[in-house]
């Protein structure tokens, strides 16, 4: 399976009368690319604004961040399968991507009605949030949408990400006719003689458990939402975004996940440190403790059958999650597979003595940190205000999500914070 | 500025004998003795050990009140900028009592490090607490232990940064969060690569295995047993008229059960941020499953129930948190003379 992946880097974005790249400077109508999403019969609102890199803007509430691709040679399309889109698989032929723009979804559609889960991600362009999340250095064109009221919940959500998804699909279509700045081939041939062989598990969170609703919307595997058993991709198949969409932390959106540092790394060392095999997503929170302990054991039976030695572990974000992940690490290790396991860590209880970690097992001997919000001089516990919002001017707030403050003034980090895929440098150490 | 140093040392390394002194008060000196004098010559003109203060190791673990109350007298005399104690090396009462002393100082607002090695008790019963300085086991490396306690003390007491645990040599106290100069994908696949290569890696991430908790015996008779029922899924009266959260609780609630025969979704539903309530709000049961316990009550398999059910959302508590909240139930439990209790979890 061979990619070309064409860079187009953005270094301004205009707001003007037609939408066109050239020479990395992006123009778009946001008039028109608004009236584009509303000609969605299950549209009811939508524009287009701008926040640039630098700038005092605080976006809320967010859903997902997209980066601009589209599939300009081979088979399928981009973020395929996710809101009806094509089922080809991807992985091959040539994908223009444009660098340093994303397509940010703007909405207060909720995941699902059965309560708790709530959207809370907002990104800040400046201040201390500004300087964690992987998202304030670049132009972020929002797309401010909201469906008719009356739709179903899953309706309403895959109306809005499609929304999104338009938007992208007309920006990426601007590198047609203009030359990249770079193109990369990926490919993944069989080092010669043979290096050890790892695989990238990847724990994949489904709502299905908290929603009770199997088609319910969250990152999606070619559309599919629901708690299944784990599969098997090729590295070239995340790079077109056959893994995408949001879930509820700040780290895990379509833009994060094509590009995922870890990938990047285990690209760049293929044939040098070892052959890099292949992705394995392995959906999580699954509702009992049977299928807990089971799902790390099939996955890491998949890992083995794919002839692997090691293995990279990590997954978006959550609790259940982690012990899910943490079975996996032990399992792959029961079977000689060497695994690194890549956590956040709750350091609240650290000074008496308490494990960091919700699930120490003695099996996790290669652990990576990646920091955590509690407890970090990094994140204060509030966050400055902003000059101007996008999205809506206030928010809910509190235990119970029953106070409304104003979105451009002073308030609390985000409560989870899980930088999984390694955009940052944050480490836990013992002092 | 010359840093005040007040230098413990026990019985044996004060030169007052071996076990026959360890029952020997605690008695403070002007300046320094002993392995002080190495300490005050490496110091130099930087600091001063202006007392030494030696007790009985005996003395210094069975009449620790009397020992620490004169050591806190002295401490009072001499006004150090810092208190060392030791190096204990593997000697367990010695580092008992180090730690007891350093533990003194800090809650006087004076800075304290101990040494020891790393399996001194000391270490597990006042690391988190004290700095302490790792050595290694035996007095011959006494030279190396007392530099490195010098040079520690000097920082403290001019308000140093104090680096990472492992840099700087102490047993750890707690977990901090800060910048690698690495960024964290670049570290994970270094550890793959050296891990799946045979080569030496470093984890970030130290395991503590969590506590084993000994179960209580078993009911010898359970048709006299008075049988507690409590949950962690978020049971809440229907309209939460209390503002419970959906996890992460700050306390436990509780609530009458007297004569009630089964949960009734009309009055009770589930109010959890950790799955999908709406099976359990339906038929609050699921969680605590009252109707099944008052039909093994009717037919006498179960002795009673008792009349308080306990309730909290467990979900995103963390572990210190949760050890305190079930130290609590437990208490009112064997207060109440419950013999066991059903434990229902999400």
């Amino acid at each position: 399976m061979r990619l070309d992946l064409a860079t187009y880097p953005v270094k301004e974005v205009k707001l003007g009368s037609s939408t066109a790249y050239k020479d990395g400077v992006l123009e778009i109508d946001p008039d028109a690319l608004a009236a584009e999403v509303l000609s969605d019969p299950r549209i009811a609102t939508a524009r287009i604004e701008l926040a640039s890199p630098g700038e005092s803007v605080r976006i809320w509430p967010v859903r997902d961040v997209i980066e601009p691709r589209i599939k300009v040679e081979g088979p399928g399309v981009v973020y395929p399968g996710i809101c009806d889109r094509p089922m080809t698989l991807v992985g091959s032929g040539r994908t223009n991507r444009l660098s340093g723009v994303s397509v940010v979804e703007v909405s207060e559609v909720q995941w699902h009605d059965a309560g708790h889960d709530w959207v809370w991600l907002f990104i800040d362009m400046l201040g201390p949030w500004g300087e964690l999340n992987p998202y304030s250095g670049l132009f972020n064109i929002c797309v401010v949408v909201e469906p008719h009221d009356e739709l179903h919940v899953d309706v309403k959500n895959r109306a809005v990400h499609n929304a999104s998804l338009t938007v992208s699909d007309r920006l990426a279509a601007t590198t047609a006719s203009a030359e990249p700045a770079e193109v990369r081939t990926y490919e993944l041939k069989p080092s010669s003689p043979p290096l050890p062989k790892v695989v990238f598990i990847q724990g994949v969170h489904s709502s299905q458990g908290t929603s009770g609703n199997p088609n319910t919307f969250c990152t999606s595997i070619y559309g599919a939402t629901h708690l299944e058993l784990p599969r098997a991709l090729h590295p070239n198949e995340m790079l077109d975004g056959a893994m995408t969409g949001p879930y509820r932390t700040a780290f895990a959106t379509s833009w994060t996940l094509a590009n995922n540092p870890l990938m990047e790394q285990l690209y760049d060392r293929h044939g040098v440190d070892f052959d890099f095999v292949g992705v394995i997503p392995m959906r999580t929170e699954w509702t009992r403790q049977d299928e807990k302990d089971w799902i790390g054991q099939e996955t890491a039976r998949l890992a083995y059958m794919m002839g692997a030695d090691g293995a990279v572990v990590t997954w978006d974000a959550g609790g259940n999650e982690q012990v899910e992940v943490i079975r996996v690490v032990q399992a792959c290790e029961r079977m000689g597979i060497k695994a690194v396991f890549v956590t956040h860590e709750d350091i609240s209880g650290s000074a008496d003595g308490v494990s960091s970690l919700l699930e120490p097992v003695k099996e996790l001997d290669a652990l990576v940190s990646t920091g955590t919000i509690g407890g970090s001089d990094s994140m204060p516990a509030i966050l400055p205000g902003v000059e101007r919002v996008i999205g809506s001017p206030t928010k809910l707030v509190g235990d119970l999500r029953d106070e409304s403050i104003p979105t451009a003034g002073p308030q609390k980090a985000l409560p989870m914070y899980d930088d999984h895929y390694g955009f940052n440098n944050l480490i836990g150490m013992e002092y | 500025m010359t840093v005040r140093i007040v230098h413990y040392l026990n019985q044996f390394f004060a030169g007052e004998g071996g076990d026959e002194a360890a029952g020997m008060p605690l008695k403070a000196v002007d300046g320094p003795i002993r392995s002080g004098t190495l300490l005050q010559s490496i110091l130099g003109d930087q600091g001063e050990v202006v007392g030494t203060l030696v007790c009985g190791d005996n003395y210094a673990n069975e009449e620790t009140e009397a020992a620490l109350e004169a050591a806190g007298e002295a401490l009072d005399r001499f006004k150090p900028d810092v208190v060392i104690a030791g190096p204990a090396f593997n000697a367990g009462r010695y580092g008992l009592a180090c730690g007891e002393i350093g533990k003194l100082a800090e809650s006087r607002g004076i800075r304290a490090v101990a040494a020891m090695h790393e399996e001194n008790p000391g270490v597990a019963q006042h690391g988190r607490g004290v700095y302490i300085l790792k050595t290694g086991e035996s007095p011959t490396e006494m030279k190396e232990a007392v530099t490195h306690l010098a040079a520690f003390a000097l920082k403290l007491a001019r308000g140093e940064e104090i680096g990472p645990a492992a840099e700087e040599g102490y047993a750890t106290r707690t977990r901090k969060i800060v910048r690698s100069p690495h960024p964290i994908a670049r570290r994970a696949i270094d550890m793959l690569a050296a891990k799946v290569n045979g080569r030496p890696f470093q984890t970030e991430i130290p395991v503590i295995l969590p506590d084993r908790v000994e179960p209580a015996p078993p009911i010898v008779d359970m048709s006299t047993a008075r049988i507690a029922l409590i949950t962690t899924g978020g049971l809440i009266p229907r309209g939460n008229p209390e503002r419970q959260t959906a996890g992460n609780p700050e306390q436990y609630y509780t609530y009458s059960i007297e004569g009630m025969t089964a949960l009734d979704g009309n009055d009770w539903e589930a109010f959890h941020g950790g799955y999908f309530n709406g099976t359990a709000s339906d038929n609050p049961n699921y969680i605590l499953p009252l109707a099944q316990l008052r039909t093994l009550e009717d037919r006498g398999v179960v002795g009673s129930i008792y009349e308080t059910l306990f309730t909290m959302p467990g979900v995103g508590t963390p572990v210190p948190k949760a050890r305190r909240l079930g130290a609590q139930i437990a208490e009112e439990l064997v207060a109440q003379e419950v013999d066991g209790a059903l434990l229902v979890a999400t």
